[in-house]
């Protein structure tokens, strides 16, 4: 089938104050899935997915990104990993003051010099590309706004546009939706399948809303207590297992 | 009857003492705080009394000076002598100069300084330590100090007040760039970090976009106080209106004087009108 291009292998994360957020966590992604992590608040969803980039250091473990270990990389080699995954995030993280077609081009911030791209120096075919993709999503008419004008759900658009702008064969997000009401939230998740689906990226998205998660993903994975719960297609996702997710070792709340 | 005694009990009295209990909990901790805010306050009124004695504040001799003060000022100073101002032309633009000059010294060193002792930006944090050590110590030293020292070296004029002023401004500005850069978002850091971007990138594209409203109001800011202490250093023979006010005292001249404080006077409001505007395009 499909070349596999994430594999994963004993990923661990322990905070220095000895919580241990990851444990042993291994899984194996083909190129080209769209996958869904789910699990309560707290079980390790946003770490294990700030791990695959490295925004979070594992403590332990192999993540062989196109049969590259991204853990033992060097600053100068995560940069170019860096730039071949787009990241979305649940606060948007756009730079706030600067106009909306300037946050895209900083996509192309790891293919440039260092000196061009700190003066923010882009080139005529690099803003046209820029433009086109804020058309594909829907915001040409915003491009010259600065971020902070926009809406929260046009400025996850512009995140992912970044995210598109930087070609990369993977997209992580990580619960892109949280802070979206539910409109704007289906329309975000729209754009991010068509992307990744028109683009051919491979997609991890962290979402705690699991009926979102059924209709959107090809795979679902369940994390509890930083371990691999659930790993399978959606129709293998029963409300017995999602129950089990969910379910706390502690004791339900008195009434 | 026993049984359902005993079934309420449990139910409602322990609840009751429960809530008193959270009530003097909520009473012990607001005297607790209002304690300590008692002696803090008593603190400051000691210091404030300890002060108004060891500097002998006295409002009488405030009063009956202020008396004085008029005679002096209306008898020996005034009218200004007006004639004098073709030759404070040249002093007046020493003393823009120098606090020009000093500023921008001052801003290209506290740009570095400031980076470096931002605990969110530097390389490292022993270098963030050294960095805040540098400018605290240029801080801890007035710019008139720095003149004198200067003037042994480089002797008397313009230059030596400028790098005075340049010198203590560092202290003053890499203190508040890396107090400003410290608070910027980290999120949108992040945002750009995860593209790829190198470090110079991340604060060419990320971090100078949050941080310039708090840079150009800070710099203008100082170099509106560099006016003023241009006009100081001149006392210690570093140049500009000071110097020639120093003059003019020392040969009881005070007609003369007046005219240059109230030249000191028309820069500084020159001075804050630009930067005033200058503030209002940019932020």
């Amino acid at each position: 089938m499909m070349e596999t291009i994430l594999e994963i292998k004993h990923l661990n994360k322990t905070y220095p104050d000895g919580t241990e957020a990851l444990k042993d966590i291994s899984l194996s992604v083909k190129k080209g899935e769209f996958i869904v992590i789910i699990g309560p608040s707290g079980a390790g969803k946003s770490t294990f997915l700030r791990s695959i980039n490295r925004l979070s250091e594992p403590s332990g473990g192999e993540i062989l990104f196109h049969g590259e270990d991204i853990v033992k990389a060097n600053r100068a080699k995560l940069r170019k990993i860096r730039r071949n995954i787009g990241m979305i995030f649940q606060g948007f993280n756009l730079v706030k003051r600067l106009p909306t077609v300037r946050n895209v081009l900083h996509g192309k911030l790891g293919y440039m010099s260092t000196w061009k791209g700190a003066l923010g120096l882009f080139g005529q075919e690099e803003v046209e590309e820029a433009l086109d993709i804020l058309e594909r999503v829907g915001l040409e008419k915003q491009a010259f706004k600065r971020a902070d004008e926009l809406s929260g759900g046009q400025q996850q658009r512009v995140a992912i546009a970044r995210a598109i702008n930087q070609s990369p064969s993977m997209i992580l997000a990580d619960e892109p939706i949280a802070s979206l009401d539910p409109n704007a939230s289906r329309v975000v998740m729209d754009y991010l399948q068509k992307a990744c689906r028109d683009e051919g990226f491979t997609t991890i998205v962290n979402l705690h809303q699991v009926d979102f998660a059924k209709e959107y993903a090809d795979r679902i994975v369940g994390i509890k207590n930083g371990e691999v719960y659930f790993d399978g297609p959606v129709h293998e996702l029963t409300e017995d297992v999602i129950k089990a997710i969910y379910a706390t070792d502690k004791e339900a709340m008195p009434v | 009857m026993r049984q359902e005694a005993l079934k309420v009990s449990p139910s409602s009295q322990p609840s009751m003492t429960k809530k008193q209990s959270k009530y003097d909990e909520y009473k012990r901790r607001r005297k607790i705080l209002l304690k300590s805010q008692a002696y803090i306050v008593g603190l400051i009124s000691l210091l404030a009394l300890w002060s108004i004695w060891g500097t002998g504040f006295n409002l009488l001799s405030l009063v009956f000076g202020t008396y004085e003060i008029l005679v002096f000022i209306f008898t020996d100073m005034f009218p200004p002598d007006l004639s004098v101002i073709g030759s404070l032309i040249s002093p007046a633009l020493d003393t823009l100069y120098m606090s020009y000059v000093g500023m921008v010294i001052s801003v290209l060193v506290s740009l570095i300084l400031g980076v470096l002792a931002a605990n969110n930006l530097s390389p490292h944090w022993i270098v963030a330590r050294v960095s805040r050590s540098v400018t605290a110590f240029l801080r801890s030293v007035p710019a008139v100090v720095w003149a004198i020292i200067l003037v042994s070296g480089i002797g008397l004029g313009p230059l030596t007040g400028t790098i005075a002023i340049g010198l203590s401004g560092i202290g003053i500005l890499g203190k508040a760039y890396a107090e400003v850069l410290e608070s910027i978002d980290e999120n949108q850091l992040e945002g750009v970090r995860a593209t790829g971007a190198n470090w110079f990138q991340v604060i060419g594209q990320a971090v100078w976009p949050q941080f310039k409203a708090g840079f150009v109001s800070w710099s203008l800011y100082k170099l509106d106080m560099n006016i003023r202490e241009a006009a100081i250093l001149g006392l210690v023979g570093a140049g500009g209106l000071g110097y020639y006010l120093q003059g003019s005292i020392n040969l009881f001249q005070y007609k003369e004087a007046a005219t240059a404080i109230l030249m000191i006077f028309a820069l500084i409001l020159l001075v804050e009108y630009m930067t005033a505007k200058i503030r209002e395009r940019i932020i």
